[in-house]
């Protein structure tokens, strides 16, 4: 269990998450490498099927990040995300997820350190949690 | 065709290769499906980076190309326009970021590589399925919008304007000019701010293609770049612009003053105001809040406040005009008036309330009636009967004479003023104050005929027949309720109390009898008991079957009865007149306890059994209440009533059940107040106007009372509003009262009166006294003005919003607000300005607010509230510079020999001719301290620091602590974004930066441009700086709004929704997501469309649409999943 490397999907709205990630990577802070990012323009776009489909694909955590509520490029399409989430919250245990594997977060585009954290604690989180075993027991 | 790509990763110098094993990565990248050609290379963006691709596509006929290196936010564009240039089409083009989300964040360089490959082969994966997209290009609307009129915006209004595209400048405030026109100087070159300033605010007034909306706001923005649709919301300033010609004749009447916020409240306004001489527009404003409360509060809203303020300006007859507006009888009310204004009197919240009812009786008897001029009155030819010559019907009498009517009253007293006349005792109302204020209303033309008993004397036909167009019915309710208890009827000494008042009052003043018990605890009964009392009987004594905390008397009635030696009997109820003689001797009663509330809320009282008593007396008054004579209701004329016999209305026009008659007062609402039948009378009398205008009755009039659900704007309560007493009326000693009718406290004295109104707070800050009306030669004011929505198409918008200069007060170390003497930065800049409130001397405050000497020293603070990790970590940028113009300010302005010490952390003097500056100022004499100051004190320690302010520092240079007393203290306080940035912000699509300033799009190369295309930032609003950057970055924004605006069309992304027609259900989801409205449904086809003209592409739609029937293009579901199964399939190869 030690060596578990949780594998996370990022999904980040191109004009906060996103461009916090890219300013962390200009302010050269280290995070986990376990997150690969996804770049979406909205959050509002992120289809519940896009994280279930991460998860069947086997992703061990999945990261729905975009504007901080009012902040939205497009006026609202982070309280839709918001809306969203909690519904496959509470459908992701119905097909063997645990629900602590989806994190939705807000973080601005100056937010980079904010980023960085995230990241770090997202993978702590997700460690105890051990690998997804959906993709091993569900035969698709 | 088969899918043939390119691979490149790049070097990025070593920005890249130092982390990631780059040439391995391309390897790998070689071994996937469809990989032509991989390569890496130094710099991918550089020209032969570039030309590689274009060599590529060409010579191995690549249709998708990938390039793995920065940010898509920084190069996708250039190496779109490589595959463009080579013929291919630039969405089937990917990137992969492994630089900021590899290279520069990952430690070990095999999980660095690994972390490269996997998302390299996600890009590799998804260009898969790219398709082509066609570029759009939208046209640009010529116009631009500025918002903000500080220097900035200023300069890009006047580059925009001087192009011959027109600016539309919006600023919030009354003027333009902004912060730069409130400094002194500007540093280095000590440049008069005014004088280079006032002529940029000339020049933006008259620039034909400049449109300045001043004292407006930005209220919504909607459409895209080059194409935005913006509302903006004109504030009402009361004053037409253009009419006002700036003479400053309405400042010099206007009563009610404000500290001038252009001062930073170091002097004062006026509420009708300009910011300062040289404003643009020079046209005035008035500042104008919800009404007061006190107005609200009073049933006829009287402009309380108005008055109020009139009687401190020493203008009575001024305050009794605005009293008559709403009160035809000002003297009256301000004596029996229950004042409900000065129960929500918000000077409570300081000490008491202001005596509003004592102004205003201060005010009428300070006017002579008779002499008082009567309004020029239009006379009109239909004919009012007013029946009952009460509050009510003079107040309907009044208003309908003002408005020309020819109007009757008919009284079936001998004397006009109904209950005022007979009800209230002269010793509270004495008679000539009514006689007086009831002449003029004869005077106005008012025919009041007496002895004319309604009912007995005439009645409904005999007005119809006399041609009355209408009917006022206001005869109150005078007759008294029974107490229905054996021995009540038929015995001598029993009487009731509306009775006995009215006799005592028509001149009866005979004494009822030596004992004298009134039964009731409203007020009937304490006028009652007084009068009893006044009529020299022994004993009287009130009965009251609750306690005196349930009594509906007045307090300061009943405490006026017992002062008068009146005796009270609580919790006891009458149950039998006893009587000897047919007179009578005593009342039988039984004590009460309370019980549970009764519906009103007041506690039942419940007898107590088996303990009777009795109260020996001679002389039974009572006082349980009245009801309405009903002598007129006959069979021919009758009118619908609610139960006890008041007559029913409609309680916006107080209309009857017949069309012609209305009714207002105690008639219907039963006993009540005067200036509850006065707000009837107002009410009735609109009724009335509108009947005989033949409009209709019900229609809603101004609402004048705030909703429940609003929250009033009324001025903030200065901090430095010290509590006093409120003024009190001199009551005659009670042994002194008791012997006459005589009024029973005395007016307040002139000075007593205007001490007292200066006590008003000023609520709504206008007190629409109307003075600067009558003083206005241009006829320039509009009381009546209301908000303004307009709308305006632009093409781009630049934001120059600006600053707030950071509040002091958080930081209690310095003592501000403590110390009279430390200021803030701008603080000093108002007191060097010749404009200031100290006409541009250096001065020190006094102990009461004024300024006096000046200052033998003066310490400067730098970096107060900057490069503090506990406020703001930026650096301000300027307060280095203009601490060194305050230390030659003050030099010049208060001698060469006044010590100037400036504290400071580091001095940055970057600009042009500013280290040169610095030089000229150290050899002026100012002492420089490097070190920040921990605390201001005023504890002296040394005799030198006695009466000083003591600046407690460590000198970094000499490494040891020091002391340095002062006279004045100047903080350089930090710029910080403006308050309101977070919303502004939001309506512009702009986001905020982690300082709270608004965020550029990059921080070198996009200084000017947001996140949202067509919006710019200019000065402050973006980052602090100094006047000479400001205004460089307002051209630069000026420049690429033009740029756009000339061009005339522009590129936007074709990555925008588009739903599949074929797929599509109908089922119309994503046209509530939608949320600019860009879907529409076709009812022919039965499927939802999307308006690419206003689509913006967030795909909201796509996100939840249950067919999957709305996809973004370049964002659809196939090419995300293709994403990340590229990305899954080399994780499991490799590992995470």
């Amino acid at each position: 269990m030690e060596d578990f490397e949780p594998m996370i999907v990022a999904f980040a709205c191109n004009w906060c998450t996103y461009t916090a990630a890219d300013l962390a990577g200009t302010s050269r802070l280290i995070y986990p490498k376990n997150v690969r990012m996804i770049r979406v323009m909205c959050t509002g776009m992120v289809d519940p099927q896009y994280v279930i489909k991460a998860f069947l694909e086997g992703a061990d955590g999945v990261l729905v990040s975009g504007c901080h509520p009012g902040d939205c490029h497009y006026i609202n399409g982070n309280y839709k995300a918001r809306r969203r989430a909690k519904l496959l919250k509470t459908l992701l245990p119905q097909f063997g997820f645990e629900p602590e594997r989806l994190r939705l977060t807000w973080i601005g585009a100056s937010d980079g350190i904010q980023f960085a954290d995230t990241i770090k604690e997202l993978v702590k989180q997700i460690k105890p949690l051990g690998p997804n075993q959906a993709k091993l027991q569900m035969v698709i | 065709m088969a899918t043939r790509i390119g691979f490149y990763i790049c070097h990025c110098g070593i920005n890249i290769a130092h982390k990631v094993r780059v040439d391995e990565v391309a390897e790998f990248a070689g071994t996937l499906d469809n990989v032509v050609v991989a390569r890496d290379y130094k710099f991918m963006c550089s020209d032969p980076g570039q030309e590689m691709i274009e060599k590529d596509i060409r010579e191995h006929d690549l249709n998708r190309v990938v390039v793995a290196s920065c940010s898509p936010r920084l190069h996708e564009k250039t190496f779109q326009g490589a595959c463009a240039r080579a013929g291919l089409n630039p969405y089937k083009f990917q990137m992969a970021s492994v630089r900021e989300q590899v290279s520069w964040v990952t430690r070990d360089e095999d999980e660095a590589t690994r972390k490269a490959k996997t998302l390299a082969a996600g890009a590799i994966n998804r260009v898969n399925f790219h398709e082509a997209l066609q570029t759009r290009r939208v046209s640009v609307h010529p116009d631009i919008l500025i918002v903000g009129g500080g220097i900035a915006g200023m300069q890009t209004a006047l580059d925009v304007g001087n192009s011959g595209h027109t600016a539309y400048l919006v600023e919030k405030d009354t003027t333009i000019g902004g912060h730069m026109l409130q400094f002194d100087k500007t540093f280095p070159t000590l440049d008069c701010a005014a004088c280079i300033g006032t002529p940029k605010m000339v020049e933006v007034a008259q620039n034909p293609h400049v449109v300045l909306y001043s004292y407006s706001e930005v209220t919504e923005v909607s459409g895209y770049i080059g194409n935005y649709t913006v509302k903006i919301r004109r504030k009402p300033r009361y004053i037409r612009e253009g009419v006002c010609t700036g003479c400053g004749e309405c400042a010099k009447v206007c009563p009610v003053t404000r500290p001038s916020e252009w001062d930073v409240g170091l002097g004062e306004r006026k509420a009708i105001y300009r910011a300062f001489p040289q404003a643009v527009p020079i046209t005035y404003c008035i500042d104008k809040m919800d009404r007061a409360p006190c107005v609200q509060a009073c049933p006829a809203h009287v402009n309380v406040q108005g008055y109020v303020q009139m009687i401190k300006m020493g203008k009575y007859e001024e305050a009794v005009k605005l009293i008559m507006e709403k009160l035809p009888l000002p003297g009256v009310l301000g004596r029996v008036c229950p004042h409900p204004c000065e129960t929500e009197c918000r000077r409570k919240e300081v000490d008491s309330a202001v005596a509003i009812r004592d102004l205003k009786r201060f005010a009428a008897d300070q006017v002579d009636m008779d002499a008082l001029p009567i309004p020029v009155i239009e006379e009109k030819d239909e004919k009012v009967a007013v029946i009952g010559s009460g509050p009510a019907g003079l107040t309907v009498a009044c208003d309908l004479r003002r408005d020309g009517y020819q109007v009757t009253v008919y009284e079936a007293l001998d004397k006009p003023g109904g209950m005022l006349r007979v009800g209230i005792p002269d010793y509270r109302l004495p008679p000539e104050v009514l006689d007086k204020e009831i002449n003029y209303i004869i005077r106005m033309g008012v025919d009041i005929k007496t002895g004319m008993r309604f009912g007995r004397d005439f009645n409904l036909e005999d007005l119809n027949q006399q041609g009355y167009g209408a009917v006022f019915l206001g005869v109150g309710a005078h007759e008294c309720m029974k107490l229905r208890i054996p021995g009540e009827e038929g015995c001598r000494g029993v009487m009731d109390a509306v009775a006995f008042l009215r006799e005592v009052n028509l001149g009866e003043r005979t004494c009822p009898g030596k004992n004298v018990v009134v039964i009731g605890g409203g007020n009937v009964a304490i006028d009652a008991v007084r009068v009893a009392r006044r009529l020299a009987a022994d004993r009287v004594t009130v009965v009251y079957r609750r306690t005196e905390a349930e009594m509906p008397a007045f307090a300061d009635e009943i405490q006026g009865a017992r002062e008068e030696g009146v005796a009270f009997h609580f919790l006891t109820t009458p149950l039998e007149i006893l009587s000897k003689d047919g007179c009578a001797a005593g009342i039988r009663c039984c004590p009460n306890e309370l019980g549970e509330p009764d519906a009103g809320g007041r506690r039942r009282p419940v007898p107590v059994e088996g303990s009777d008593f009795v109260i020996e007396c001679d002389t039974v008054i009572t006082a349980i209440g009245q009801k309405i004579d009903t002598c007129w209701d006959t069979a021919e004329c009758t009118l619908e009533c609610a139960p006890r016999d008041r007559i029913q209305v409609s309680p916006v026009s107080m209309q009857t059940s017949r069309p012609n008659v209305f009714a207002g007062g105690d008639v219907v609402t039963g006993p009540a107040t005067v200036v509850e039948a006065v707000a009837a009378g107002h009410r009735a009398s609109e009724g009335i106007r509108r009947y005989l205008q033949g409009l209709n009755l019900d229609d809603t009039r101004p609402q004048f009372v705030a909703p429940d659900d609003y929250e009033c704007r009324w001025s903030e309560i200065p901090d430095e509003c010290t509590p006093g007493l409120r003024a009190e009326l001199n009551h005659l000693t009670p042994d002194l009262r008791v012997r006459s009718f005589d009024e029973e406290s005395a007016i307040f004295s002139p000075e007593v009166a205007q001490k007292e109104a200066e006590r008003c707070l000023n609520c709504g800050i206008c007190c629409e006294c109307m003075e600067c009306v009558n003083a206005c030669e241009a006829k320039a004011i509009d009381h009546t003005m209301q908000p303004e929505e307009i709308e305006i198409k632009v093409g781009s918008i630049v934001l120059a919003t600006g600053y707030d200069l950071m509040d002091p007060r958080p930081l209690k170390q310095y003592g501000y607000g403590v110390y009279p003497n430390v200021f803030t930065s701008l603080e000093f800049e108002r007191l060097s300005n010749a404009t200031g409130p100290t006409g541009g001397r250096i001065l020190m405050r006094d102990g009461n607010g004024g300024f006096e000497k000046p200052p033998k020293s003066v310490a400067l603070l730098h970096c107060i509230g900057s490069r503090d990790v506990n406020h703001h970590e930026y650096c301000s940028r300027v307060c280095c510079m203009y601490a060194l113009k305050y230390s030659h300010l003050v030099k010049e302005k208060v001698g060469h020999d006044a010590e100037v010490y400036d504290f400071y952390i580091d001095m940055r003097c970057f600009g042009e001719g500013y280290e040169e500056f610095y030089r000229r100022c150290q050899e002026e004499g100012t002492i420089f301290v490097r070190g920040k100051v921990a605390e201001i004190s005023d504890v002296p320690r040394r005799p030198e620091e006695k009466g000083k302010l003591i600046c407690i520092a460590e000198d970094t240079l000499l490494g040891r602590p020091v002391r340095v007393p002062v006279d004045m203290v100047v903080l350089c306080m930090a710029m910080e974004a403006r308050k309101d940035a977070p919303e502004v912000g939001r309506i512009f699509g702009v986001n905020l930066g982690s300082d709270g300033f608004f965020l550029e799009e990059h921080p070198k190369l996009g200084p000017l441009n947001t996140a949202t295309d067509g919006v710019f930032l200019a000065g402050v609003c973006q980052s602090p700086k100094d006047i000479p950057d400001a205004v460089s970055q307002a051209s630069g924004a000026a420049a690429k709004a033009l740029s756009l605006a000339t061009r005339g069309q522009v590129e936007v992304p074709s990555t925008i929704s588009w739903i599949d027609p074929d797929i599509c259900a109908g089922c119309q989801t994503c046209i509530g997501l939608c949320p600019y409205s860009a879907i529409e449904f076709d009812e022919r086809r039965g499927v939802s469309v999307v308006n690419e003209a206003i689509c913006k592409g967030c795909g909201s739609c796509s996100g939840f649409c249950p067919s999957g029937a709305a996809r973004v293009r370049h964002f659809n579901p196939r090419q995300v999943f293709a994403e990340f199964e590229g990305i899954m399939d080399a994780v499991s190869a490799l590992g995470v």
